[in-house]
């Protein structure tokens, strides 16, 4: 199959964006300068356009009986126009995805996953609905998606013409409106840490924001500054930090597995399971730290491998998430990552590398 | 368009060489800088390290990724650059004056496979 492009490919090569193949799309690694797409949603606003990831909606009377089945979050005793975070699990608790579920209505509920995911998502929450009066529809085509991060958000988004008043929603909430019997999506989320909003629209709607927010400034942001943002606020990566053979429980995700819940896909496994791994996040003095690198401690016993690193731009340091056996853990161990055969110390840190600034 | 310097080598993989009698310094070219983008980490041998032609001596790196550096030509490390790993970013400003690493050649024939300027800017325009 050819890489399947977003509405905004053009915009993308006219700004002479290095495109990537990245799940089968061509994407914009990165425009001019990495570093500055990061300072600038540190700072001030960047736009990224992530139209490759999937809009999954549920619909009918028990849409919010099943999501809430579905995923380990607790989604019923949500407000209604809230955005959850939840990873989706199988009956052993390992990782399908981690994906949003977004409360628009009691009968109506979208859920935004990854680009990668999207048909093993679709086929197993499909396996998974028999028995419950909803359906299920994979929308993905119809919709382009902007993040637009960075606390000058509000004030730029404020200052074009969005067809509609945005209103002051909180942290990880959501507005939907209508324009030409077409439905956009206002959600206050997003991957950097920082304040921000995701907009989902129709492919013109979308280009049109693209066109305004870049001509006031806004800055376009490719995935490789979305790759350090996140690491920089310690966010976990479905394929790096999460993947099929890991649940939630070894992977800083407790919080979103809700016990007190009657049931739901993979309660059961996780209720009893003890962890393998932690996920720890380290950073470097010197030297770089990539996927894949080891973790040893001092005698050199290995205790696991990075899964995401990078050369923090906002600390310009090397920062990392790492794998680490849980049984080898021991926080009062000085870490070292073997870096081309040379070991590099490296130092815990319990808190974010980065704090961000949303709300 | 990237700058080339006529009068030294070059290498398929952007190296910049200047030879002197039997001694070869080493660098990236501007076409190298610049498609990495920001480097933020430079490793690079001591001198004495013995190399054969196309051993890796170090790595370039940038926020995201990791370049490994190859030599065109075997011999000695005679000298490196520490000023390029105490501050990487020289190698953004000025690529041709940001040298790497001097090598003491044990084959000068080697240099009759480097390119020249004129071929080195076909080669990064054919792949550009």
């Amino acid at each position: 199959m050819s890489a399947q492009r977003t509405s905004l490919y053009d915009e993308h090569v006219k700004l002479s964006a290095k495109i990537v193949d990245f799940a089968g799309w061509e994407m914009p690694i990165q425009y001019k300068n990495l570093k500055a797409e990061v300072e600038a949603v540190r700072s001030n606003v960047g736009v990224f356009d992530v139209s490759h990831m999937g809009e999954f909606f549920i619909e009918g009377n028990e849409a919010l009986k099943f999501t809430d089945f579905l995923v380990t979050n607790d989604i019923a005793n949500a407000e209604l126009g809230k955005a959850i975070y939840s990873p989706l699990c199988r009956e052993d608790g390992t990782i399908i995805d981690d994906l949003i579920v977004y409360k628009i209505s009691e009968n109506y509920i979208m859920i935004c996953v990854n680009a990668s995911n999207i048909d093993k998502d679709f086929d197993w929450i499909e396996s998974q609905i028999e028995g419950f009066d909803c359906t299920l529809k994979n929308r993905s085509h119809e919709f382009s998606l902007l993040a637009v991060q960075g606390p000058n958000t509000v004030k730029a988004l404020k200052s074009i013409d969005l067809g509609c008043e945005l209103k002051d929603i909180d942290y990880y909430s959501l507005q939907v409106e209508k324009l030409d019997m077409q439905e956009i999506i206002f959600a206050r989320t997003g991957y950097t840490g920082e304040d921000g909003f995701e907009i989902f629209g129709p492919h013109k709607y979308i280009q049109n924001l693209w066109s305004q927010l870049v001509s006031i400034g806004a800055e376009p942001c490719g995935l490789g500054s979305r790759d350090v943002l996140r690491l920089e606020v310690g966010y976990p990566l479905y394929g790096n930090e999460l993947n099929d053979e890991v649940t939630p429980l070894d992977s800083g995700l407790k919080w979103t597995v809700k016990m007190s819940k009657t049931d739901f896909i993979g309660k059961k496994a996780l209720m009893d399971y003890k962890p393998n791994f932690r996920l720890v996040k380290l950073s470097l003095d010197k030297g770089i730290p990539r996927e894949g690198y080891q973790v040893e401690n001092e005698a050199g016993t290995i205790l696991g491998q990075v899964t995401s690193g990078s050369m923090s731009v906002v600390l310009k340091k090397g920062i990392a998430i790492a794998r680490i056996k849980k049984d080898l853990y021991d926080a009062e161990n000085q870490f070292f990552i073997d870096i081309r055969g040379k070991k590099y110390k490296a130092e815990l840190n319990k808190k974010p590398f980065v704090a961000g600034g949303h709300k | 368009m990237a700058k080339i310097v006529e009068g030294l080598k070059y290498t398929e993989d952007h190296e910049w060489i200047s030879i002197e009698g039997n001694i070869a310094t080493i660098g990236i070219t501007d076409f190298a800088q610049s498609s990495l983008g920001d480097i933020v980490f430079v490793e690079l041998p001591d001198a004495g390290e013995e190399l054969e032609a196309t051993n890796s001596f170090g790595v370039v790196e940038s926020i995201k990724s990791v370049s490994d550096l190859y030599t065109p030509l075997s011999g000695k490390i005679i000298e490196k650059n520490s000023t390029v790993e105490d501050g990487p970013e020289s190698l953004n400003e000025d690529a041709y004056g940001a040298w790497l690493v001097k090598i003491e050649m044990t084959d000068t024939s080697q240099v009759d496979s480097l390119l020249d300027s004129k071929a080195y800017s076909e080669y990064c325009e054919a792949n550009s």
